[in-house]
């Protein structure tokens, strides 16, 4: 065949045709507009200059949004994971109509508008809703406790928007554990927790990587449930970042704002890999 | 002597399982049952039950008009990523070339990397490009989104394709487009629905990038004017018609999962 060498090279030019345009070169120019000088008329002159990382990084307000929405990820990311691996290890094991309702389950809330989640969580979180009426009717309570429009409402809003990406592929990766070995363990004396602790955990740890960053990206550039579930008191990044771009006009330092939110997803991303070969030699031979 | 129980679930698991289960639901159902409400603030227990705020959704102008938009934005971007995925799942399951792994990676990191700051370039190169914010620029955002999820649903389709058919149609004189049309395409076409409504899901609820290179009038963007505004069931009546047309599709997707595992 005369298009053999090419034939590859066909199937991927619809998805070039998108992606080079549409998601490379946008990426670029973030980065190259974080350099460029701010302008309130031309909005960026071109030049080459680090004072938007300055005013950025020098900032109190930029680095407590920064800092807050770390910190947001961070508290998420151990949540769900601690949520996540017990949950996708009896996931993982189930089996028949059980294990395709669960799976069914998971999958759900993915599907489901995140206007219509936020919805459900006022519903759960506002003053006269389902968690302060019933601590209330049960006289636990006497004024209903503020967790809409603050961070603890936004934070279970958040956790329940991104467990589904962390129990995923942990059940993913738990579903090839061999429970041979977990019979060979307790056979040989070892107790539950030590066949949990040396073959579950070790196992799940690909699943458990993979789930962090794909909540960590998520809740860096999440704009709904912070506008709708939580305060300005508690500034986050993608809001900011908008706001910054959209309303200020300011499009270099929204661009220093992106670039260092790429920046950390990408070495987050490069690290924890990283670490899954370094600590787990095994899945790169089967890879 | 192995002990029965060494990694049977106790009634604790159960409970936590159940548990679980109920934090990933209850706002899903909350959400739902107080579109039905007869009452006119986000309030629960609810007050008393009517359809009075599915007929407020409907009648509102700029929720209707929001949902053609999204609808229009949805289909268009869901066409485009699921020809651009199912064209690259094929090269990356089919041929081994220069360059694999990098474009391996390439079309599955939209997933990983943040929607904000691609919404931020997206809003940068509308204008070089001689393009406005509208529904032409969503349908390519939303499209470049969707790639991954469509890559991913194909090459587990691809993974139980055998070549050997597309060999012998080749051998036998059939033109190429021909052979995948009649050969490939039929083969792993639960793969390539699920990849569409999946595109199509994602881009009905993309707000990240909407917010850039839209002009607010997508539906994500009216709901969440008017819930920052005031938040009245209207919003959930809305958002229940939206559910029901995701389950809708999900149901669709189902037997198509069910018959891929089967094999």
């Amino acid at each position: 065949m005369r298009l053999g060498r090419y034939a590859p090279w066909l199937w991927l030019f619809p998805a070039g045709a998108l992606l080079i345009p549409f998601f490379l070169i946008p990426l670029c120019v973030v980065v190259r507009d974080s350099f460029y000088r701010e302008d309130p008329v031309r909005f960026l002159i071109p030049d080459f200059t680090f004072a938007n990382y300055a005013r950025v990084l020098g900032d109190r307000y930029y680095l407590t949004v920064f800092g807050n929405t770390l910190l947001i990820a961070l508290v998420i990311s151990v949540i769900a994971l601690i949520i996540a691996v017990p949950f996708a290890q009896y996931v993982a094991r189930s089996t028949g109509k059980q294990r395709a309702l669960l799976l069914w389950i998971i999958y759900l809330p993915l599907y489901v508008s995140v206007i219509m989640r936020a919805f459900g969580w006022m519903v759960i979180t506002a003053d006269s809703g389902l968690i302060n009426s019933t601590l209330m009717s049960l006289r636990l309570i006497g004024q209903p406790i503020k967790l809409l429009f603050e961070v603890e409402g936004m934070t279970l809003a958040m956790l329940h928007r991104y467990l589904p990406l962390m129990i995923i592929p942990i059940v993913t990766t738990l579903q090839k554990l061999d429970r041979d070995l977990l019979k060979a363990s307790a056979n040989l004396g070892g107790s539950r927790w030590y066949g949990w602790r040396r073959i579950v955990l070790p196992m799940a740890i690909p699943g458990m990587v993979g789930g962090t960053q794909l909540v960590f990206a998520g809740v860096l550039s999440d704009y709904v449930l912070p506008s709708l579930t939580g305060t300005t008191r508690f500034p986050m990044v993608a809001p900011v970042i908008f706001y910054e771009a959209a309303t200020n006009g300011a499009w270099a330092t929204a661009s220093a704002m992106g670039t260092l939110v790429l920046v950390v997803v990408a070495l987050f991303l490069i690290i924890s890999s990283l670490a899954v070969r370094r600590l787990m030699p095994w899945q790169r031979a089967v890879q | 002597m192995i002990r029965p129980d060494f990694d049977s679930p106790r009634l604790s698991t159960y409970g936590y399982t159940a548990f679980v289960v109920l934090f990933l639901l209850l706002p899903i159902v909350l959400g739902t049952i107080v579109a039905f409400s007869s009452g006119d603030r986000l309030e629960f227990p609810l007050p008393g039950f009517s359809l009075r705020w599915f007929h407020e959704a409907w009648r509102n102008v700029v929720f209707v008009d929001g949902l053609w938009n999204s609808l229009i934005i949805a289909v268009c971007s869901a066409a485009l990523a699921t020809i651009a995925g199912t064209g690259a799942a094929i090269a990356l399951n089919h041929y081994r070339f220069k360059g694999h792994s990098v474009v391996q990676l390439a079309v599955m990191l939209p997933v990983s990397l943040p929607g904000i700051v691609l919404g931020l370039g997206l809003l940068f190169i509308l204008s070089p490009y001689g393009m406005r914010p509208g529904k032409i620029a969503a349908i390519f955002g939303h499209a470049t989104v969707s790639i991954p999820y469509v890559v991913a649903m194909v090459t587990a389709a691809l993974s139980n394709y055998d070549r050997a058919l597309e060999r012998a149609s080749l051998n036998l004189g059939v033109s190429p487009a021909r052979t995948f049309f009649k050969i490939t395409l039929p083969l792993i076409r639960g793969g390539v629905i699920a990849g569409a409504i999946s595109a199509f899901l994602i881009s009905l609820d993309n707000v990240s990038l909407s917010l850039f290179i839209t002009r607010g009038d997508t539906l994500p963007l009216r709901l969440m004017q008017q819930l920052l505004f005031y938040a009245d069931p209207s919003i959930a009546a809305m958002a229940t018609i939206l559910l029901a047309l995701s389950l809708g599709l999900l149901i669709m997707m189902l037997p198509m999962v069910i018959w891929r595992r089967s094999r």
